[in-house]
């Protein structure tokens, strides 16, 4: 059996840890875009802050392919698939064929438009080349820009503010990780931040830049412009699937895949960031461009296309970040509509600089928002995944001392 | 292989097991020469109530595979096969919190410790005390239990003698007997007084 896994990313790495741990005799190539080692994507935000050197981002074994016996293919991009002869074909470079194929090619930085966005210092954070051109345009750098208040935006402004960048956050809506976090506890980020010497302006996007081979100043929409010799492009990221044929593959935001992570077509799979299937929370199609949620999927889809028949019961979004003195876990919807049959408990504590706030859909947990709070978040997640009924009083589990025993009647 | 093994009906709340393992988890690993010390040494089993005030240790339960495991992001987080424990390398762990958000029990803590590098807040949670293990001595909770809620032992041995309760229990012409009788008591008359108040 030849399985060709497309990305090099943690949903292709687990997924071939899988299939490599079923089936011994398994032929397995993996062809990336990437050429470094596997790395953990999460932390390349810890290396623009200085906290972890460079060569901590690895997150395998020097010899991993060796002795996983990977046939690496790394360097370009693929360029198409042919579903009716079962190959995939690589930019510079000859077809390969498979039986079973895993499409985990990740996602790309969502780009913007604006005026001489070819200048220098004008950087997407995505990989870890990128940090590494960031860190090299650091030490001339004084002001910094960053587009986007999501999570990478604010990574990269945490980032910058920690290297003693004087740092401007420019976000369209009114407050930062407006779809990570409810209206309370952007605020309370918003305040921590500002305390620290982030300027946030909301409600604002930049048209244009100018410069002299390098980035000099932003124009922004309200007519206004801002100094900078740094720029961060934080504006989210989308599906890299521009290579799946849509005639034989269905996509929507991302490619659509069952609870096996099969696509529409028998033998192609679809794992992490490049992925869409039911969100357990939303109870709809979503993609969930999350770490956590790759590892699951690629897992699920590796024992599959090893022949084991294991149903996946379905995504979630969640993150948890620290950011100075707030810790912040969310989950599922925080931000409920109010027209639905949506309860919504919360309890907040100003003097410990703490908030919770869960989110049910009649006895089922299906969101919340914990600030500095967070230990038993996993109790919340593990809740909202297995769609466990919430019998007990609501308000219970808003108490600083709930623990999973109280979920428990007798 | 001997395992700790929870029996959470037996749990009074006493709270010994937590300064144990905190003594466990010093450098001096004594009670009065611990508290001295920089970083307090703060337990990894954590004992809260239920919904009845009965008593509930919360102690890491060494998954398989570990949920806290799959989300490390360093990949700090590592199973110890010769034990069959789940532990942290603190010169690994970044402190993002991602394993709070995978535990499923909520047994993870963050702060700093006498095996980590100094003035670093790692993930810490229960390591079956491997560093006692190594000198013939059992896990400091299942020690000091006075009510064997705590029981360090085979697993099998224990599922033996739980199935066996079950059985004694449903089986007729055997008198049926409460085998932890005091602590029924004590647990039906919290669940009461707390009835009682919400009346």
């Amino acid at each position: 059996m030849e399985h060709v896994i497309i990305g090099n990313g943690i949903a292709g790495i687990s997924a071939a840890e899988m299939i490599r741990r079923l089936d011994p005799a398994a032929g397995i190539t993996l062809v990336g875009d990437e050429t470094s080692h596997p790395y953990c994507r999460p932390m390349i935000s810890m290396v623009l802050d200085g906290s972890i050197p460079h060569d901590r981002l690895s997150i395998r074994a020097a010899d991993f392919y060796d002795e996983f016996k990977i046939k690496p293919v790394l360097g370009n991009r693929v360029s198409a698939i042919d579903v009716a002869n079962k190959t995939v074909s690589i930019q510079n470079d000859a077809a390969i064929s498979y039986d079973k194929l895993l499409i985990a090619s990740g996602a790309d930085p969502r780009p913007i438009k604006a005026d001489n966005l070819h200048l220098q210092n004008i950087f997407f954070m995505r990989t870890r080349e990128h940090v590494r051109g960031m860190l090299d345009a650091l030490p001339n750098a004084r002001k910094a820009l960053v587009l986007g208040g999501g999570l990478v935006g604010f990574k990269a402004a945490y980032g910058l503010l920690h290297r003693g960048l004087k740092v401007t956050m420019l976000i369209r809506s009114g407050y930062p990780l407006s779809m990570q976090v409810d209206a309370t506890a952007g605020k309370m980020i918003r305040d921590e931040l500002a305390r620290r010497g982030l300027a946030v302006q909301v409600e604002a996007h930049v048209v244009g830049f100018d410069g002299n081979g390098r980035v000099e100043r932003a124009y922004l929409s309200d007519g206004s412009e801002i100094d900078c010799d740094i720029v961060v492009i934080g504006k989210g990221v989308l599906p890299a699937h521009c290579f799946v044929p849509r005639e034989s593959i269905k996509v929507d935001l991302g490619i659509i895949v069952d609870r096996h992570q099969q696509t529409s077509s028998t033998d192609i799979y679809a794992a992490g960031d490049v992925a869409e299937l039911v969100d357990i929370s939303r109870n709809s199609r979503w993609v969930n461009a999350i770490w956590p949620e790759a590892v699951s999927q690629g897992r699920i889809a590796g024992m599959n296309m090893a022949g084991r028949k294991v149903a996946y019961k379905g995504s979630l979004s969640r993150n948890v970040m620290r950011i100075f003195g707030l810790d912040v876990m969310t989950a599922g919807i925080v931000n409920p509509s109010s027209d639905a049959d949506y309860e919504v408990t919360a309890a907040a504590d100003p003097r410990r600089r703490t908030y919770r706030k869960l989110v049910f859909l009649n006895d089922r947990l299906i969101g919340m928002t914990l600030v500095n709070c967070v230990e038993q978040g996993g109790v919340l997640v593990a809740l909202m995944q297995s769609e466990t009924p919430v019998t007990i009083p609501k308000a219970k589990m808003l108490a600083p001392a709930f623990n999973y025993r109280q979920l428990i009647k007798r | 292989m001997k395992k700790v093994i929870v029996h959470p009906e037996r749990c009074v709340g006493c709270m010994q097991c937590m300064a144990a393992c905190a003594t466990a988890h010093s450098r001096t690993k004594g009670l009065f020469s611990a508290i001295l010390e920089t970083p307090v040494p703060k337990p990894r089993i954590h004992v809260g109530v239920g919904l009845y005030n009965e008593g509930f240790p919360n102690r890491c339960r060494h998954c398989d595979p570990a949920p806290c495991q799959l989300a490390c992001l360093p990949g700090a987080i590592f199973r110890d096969l010769a034990l069959d424990t789940v532990l942290i390398d603190p010169d690994k762990c970044i402190n993002c919190a991602s394993c709070a958000m995978a535990c499923p029990f909520g047994v993870i803590r963050y702060h700093e410790h006498c095996f980590a590098p100094p003035g670093k807040v790692v993930a810490a949670k229960c390591d079956n005390c491997f560093e006692r293990q190594m000198q013939g001595l059992i896990p400091a909770c299942a020690e000091v239990c006075k009510v064997h809620a705590l029981t360090f032992e085979e697993p099998a041995e224990a599922l033996k003698r739980k199935t066996d309760e079950v059985a004694r229990s449903v089986s007729t012409g055997v008198l049926q007997s409460d085998l932890a009788a005091g602590f029924t008591l004590l647990n039906t008359h919290k669940r009461k007084q707390i009835e009682m108040g919400q009346d």
